[in-house]
């Protein structure tokens, strides 16, 4: 058969190629692979290190995704990739400590197949009536209602236009899990989708590493997980089981969908616990006082009693083995979580601290980190809906670095004009120097979040996770140009 | 009355006073030396001044020579800045739209309200001039009005009456477009007949006045009558809207959609209002910038800046700044500042700031929160930036204009003073004084001793120009004092 195709030329040569391709193709791509990400120089003029210190007119040399380099007479080897762009600024990727990461995307619902009845379901369903507004288009527009199902929404143009993700319309990030008080057995990582175009429009903002924050509607909630924004997936999850997260406050007892029921009656002792801060307070006490019983051998019993899978958590946040944040907002609250750690000697870091600014001196005294944000006058997203967040001022952040709070700041569930890089510009105008607001969205996260071996700084041996911005960081008129992984480059606005 | 409410309201007296002092005659000269001056239109001056007299600038440059009797303010470091112009807002409205869909007869001087914090807060941010305007959910509104943010009531505060009709080619609420433009039509049409039944009554009361028949067709009678119209012979219903048909009134146009854009120019060229027409567009007429370019009128650019859409295939989403397809089709375009937005949205010159930000240069940018919306309201050759003869409308920032860091350290209305950042004590409030309800018991009355309303009184008076204190009050812009 062959030397009948080879009798005609064309073919002949076809062949030859096809052969030649199959055995060189994989060859060239392994090469081009490696090539990329084997070795990445950065030239800016301003690299800011992250730990206070700036190389001007300097480079970063990242060689298999690690920095190995980092200085003004900095050279690369032939054939790497060279980022240079005018007015250049290098920072370490930003890493959000309190990430919300929206887990289910309702972009993708297919549209136009809803039926009356998923409608409904959205509307009254137990599960859903939480969210804050599904309209009758599966949109989460406030004003979805006044349209008709398959009609565009003339508030967001839903579903010609995507519905604002931003300010305001976000549902809650992750879905409330229900099934107990305390669930720190329970993982966040296995409710998010590591595919959510939520991840991109964080890196697409600079942050590199998140936090990925549970919900709070737990009094002892999940776990949450440490994951990156980019890059391929098999390196996306840094730590699948973290911090738990505990919250003290109001959110606790209104928050899920058994406190209400489908038409949305009043939260009462008949449809879930707890009710008041007394019961919130009460559960965590209950919580660990049974794990401690538990360890001593003794039977558990009474109300509030945690389940049995949750004992093992418990234990190990009471030896230390997994760190606990504790979201409170209010003074009160803040006082609550500070007393409560202290009866079982925990220590704790500080989610939120809206109204910390009142209670400094405590939050000092028991050494507390606090990750902060974000910062408003007017809350914005879901927080709109809370009746904890009247006292908050600009300046909080700005007083808990001057009391030497190791405080780092993060955004939660905003992105774009909202997002972490625009929570820093906003910490500047409030006084604080650049180095610290740097600081607070990059070594300190990675403090606290126990990755700084690896992330935070932009120092020899860490990963090469860095942005570069054309004018200076953070600046009302400078973005990230350059977003870049484990040196891969993963945002490319560069003009091409 | 707690600690807290009792500095609100000196806060609010203060700023009534403000606000009074502008009927006050001012000063005759005034000179604001030392500063980096971005007039916006022309070169910018890295050190110069602006000599005031009379309210209106009377020399801006490098080596301005400052008559013996003129007050001196020193603002070396600061940056100077035109009064910038927010020239589409419903906020001083108690509300924003009447549940009427075609309302030409109704005015927002009968609305608006000038003690909403709104205004103050305006004034905070540098921006001297405010289109008051009925808001979008409307077929046609009313007649706007262009004020200043301060003066306690509504004749202290206009600039200028009667600007523009507000039309809408959006549905309103709870309608569609075919409705709405059915409505539009219906609208005009009636005005024309309207008209012609006028112009025959008047005919025939004409005649009767002589005791005379009518002995000319109805046709004829119409264009008889018609010469015999005078301009108080139109109902309130009409009034306004001959006024706009003839060109006497600007129409503000809002479109939502690509779609509307060409409705909105075939109905201001049937209606002749095409010359005296300002688009007020949505983010997604961005795809009609061809048809807006074509039409060379004035664009307003609604305060959402960002479109985003979703491919309905592929569930891709695409994200659009706007204001970077208009810059690139090279028309002038003006933003808004967007209250319901981020925290920095709210800011006029942060929108501009954004613009850069996104590859918009820095000129239009500048351009497009100042000389821009001035051309819109047809006021340019008064205000929108420093050029001698202009209004003084002067905004001192303590950096550059663009830099989200920098604060508004004063603004002068019409040559006064009419904000000053150091007394100002709901900006501490927000920003971090130490005045909050944090304060223990013995400190709130420490509060109270301090900032007592008299002498909140005071410096409100001070603030006004009658006075030598202005120079030494003017100094220490420092940002350090800001933050703590």
């Amino acid at each position: 058969m062959s030397t009948k195709l080879f009798r005609h030329r064309g073919y002949g040569w076809h062949v030859l190629l096809a052969l030649l391709n199959c055995v060189m193709l994989p060859g060239f791509e392994a090469i081009a692979d490696k090539g990329e990400a084997s070795e990445v120089i950065v030239y800016a003029d301003h690299i800011y290190i992250g730990n206070g210190q700036t190389v001007d007119d300097g480079a970063v040399l990242i060689r298999n995704g690690e920095i190995v380099a980092v200085g003004t007479d900095v050279k690369s080897a032939k054939g790497a990739t060279v980022v240079r762009i005018k007015d250049a600024s290098v920072t370490p990727g930003l890493i959000d400590a309190n990430a919300a990461i929206e887990s289910s995307d309702l972009m993708t619902r297919p549209l136009g197949r809803r039926s009356p009845r998923a409608v409904l379901h959205d509307l009254f369903c137990p599960r859903h009536v939480d969210k804050i507004s599904v309209g009758c288009c599966g949109s989460r527009c406030s004003r979805s209602l006044q349209h008709a199902n398959g009609e565009a929404c003339r508030e967001c143009g839903f579903p010609n236009a995507a519905p604002p993700l931003e300010v305001g319309n976000r549902s809650w990030p992750t879905d409330v899990e229900n099934s107990s008080e305390v669930i720190p057995h329970t993982r966040v990582l296995d409710a998010i989708n590591l595919r959510s175009p939520d991840f991109a429009r964080l890196a697409k903002g600079g942050v590199t590493t998140v936090f990925a924050a549970p919900d709070s509607s737990a009094v002892i909630g999940s776990r949450g997980a440490i994951l990156r924004t980019a890059g391929p997936m098999k390196e996306r999850v840094v730590r699948a089981e973290d911090a738990v997260k505990a919250t003290m406050g109001t959110e606790p007892s209104w928050r899920g969908g058994r406190n209400q029921m489908p038409w949305r009656s009043r939260v009462t002792f008949l449809t879930r616990r707890p009710t008041t801060r007394m019961g919130v307070a009460w559960i965590f006490r209950k919580a660990f006082y049974d794990s401690i019983l538990h360890d001593k051998g003794k039977e558990l019993g009474g109300a509030d009693t945690p389940p049995r899978a949750s004992l093992g958590a418990l234990h190990q946040i009471l030896a230390g083995e997994i760190p606990l944040r504790i979201q409170a907002r209010q003074q009160h609250d803040i006082l609550t979580a500070c007393r409560l750690a202290k009866e079982f000697g925990l220590s704790f870091i500080l989610e939120e601290g809206t109204e910390s600014h009142k209670c400094l001196d405590e939050i000092q005294a028991q050494k507390v980190p606090v990750i902060f944000g974000p910062l408003y006058i007017d809350a914005p997203g879901s927080r709109r809906f809370s009746t904890e967040v009247g006292g908050s001022l600009l300046h909080t952040f700005q007083r808990l670095l001057e009391h030497g709070v190791p405080t780092a700041l993060t955004a939660n569930e905003l992105r774009d004009e909202d997002g972490l890089a625009r929570q820093a510009m906003y910490a500047l105008k409030m006084g604080v120097s650049f180095n610290e607001v740097l600081r607070a969205v990059t070594q300190t996260p990675s403090r606290l979040l126990r990755i700084d071996k690896e992330v935070g700084t932009l120092e020899k041996g860490k990963r090469g996770d860095l942005i570069v911005w054309q004018g200076r960081p953070f600046d009302a008129d400078a973005r990230p140009v350059v977003v870049m992984s484990g040196g891969r480059i993963v945002v490319d606005k560069r003009p091409s | 009355m707690t600690a807290m409410k009792r500095i609100m309201w000196c806060g609010v007296i203060a700023f009534m006073l403000n606000g009074s002092a502008v009927s006050a005659s001012p000063p005759a000269k005034l000179a604001l030396q030392g500063g980096r001056i971005i007039p916006v239109v022309g070169e910018d001056i890295a050190v110069g001044t602006i000599l005031i007299e009379n309210g209106k600038i009377a020399a801006i440059g490098k080596d301005v020579e400052i008559p013996y009797d003129a007050m001196v303010v020193d603002v070396s470091g600061q940056v100077l800045f035109p009064g910038m112009v927010d020239v589409h807002s419903s906020r001083g409205l108690d509300i924003r739209n009447e549940p009427l869909p075609v309302t030409p007869f109704l005015d927002v001087y009968d609305a608006f309200d000038p003690s909403k914090l709104y205004f103050e807060d305006a004034l905070r941010d540098g921006v001297t001039s405010i289109h008051v305007i009925v808001a979008n959910n409307c077929v046609i509104g009313g007649l706007s009005r262009v004020v200043h943010p301060i003066g306690i009531t509504p004749d202290e505060m206009t600039q200028d009456v009667h600007t523009s009709l507000k039309l809408s080619i959006a549905p309103k609420r709870r309608s569609d477009r075919m409705v709405q433009m059915a409505t539009l039509r219906e609208t005009f049409l009636e005005l024309s007949d309207y008209l012609e039944d006028l112009a025959e009554t008047k005919y025939e009361e004409s005649l009767e006045d002589k005791d005379e028949k009518i002995d000319v067709g109805p046709d004829e009678a119409i264009e008889r009558g018609r010469k015999l119209i005078r301009s108080d012979d139109y109902d309130d219903k009409h009034a306004n809207l001959v006024k706009l048909t003839r060109g006497k009134l600007g129409a503000f146009v809002y479109c939502e959609t690509g779609g509307d854009v060409s409705r909105a120019i075939k109905l201001a060229k049937d209606n002749g209002f095409f010359d005296r027409m300002t688009f007020v567009l949505g983010a997604a007429c961005y795809k009609a910038a061809a048809e807006i370019k074509a039409s060379k009128r004035p664009v307003v650019l609604g305060p959402e800046l960002i479109y985003r859409e979703r491919n309905a295939i592929t569930g891709e989403m695409t994200e659009t700044f706007v204001p970077e397809v208009f810059a690139d089709a090279r028309i002038k375009f003006s933003l808004l500042p967007n209250p319901n937005g981020s925290l920095g949205e709210r800011y006029l010159n942060y929108q501009a700031a954004r613009c850069v930000r996104n590859g918009v240069t820095r000129k239009k940018a500048l351009s497009s929160i100042t000389i821009n919306p001035a051309k819109a309201l047809g006021m340019k050759d008064r205000i929108g930036s420093l050029e001698v003869g202009k209004i003084a409308n002067i905004v001192v920032f303590s950096g550059d204009p663009l830099d989200f860091n920098s604060w508004v350290d004063q603004v002068y209305v019409n040559g006064i003073r009419a904000y000053s950042r150091e007394t100002d004590v709901r900006l501490n409030r927000l920003f971090g004084d130490e005045t909050s309800e944090t304060q223990s018991e013995d400190d709130k009355d420490k509060i109270d001793e301090e900032v007592p309303a008299k002498d909140a009184v005071e410096k409100a008076k001070s603030a006004a120009p009658v006075g030598d204190k202005i120079d030494a009050e003017t100094k220490g812009t420092d940002e350090s004092k800001q933050g703590s």
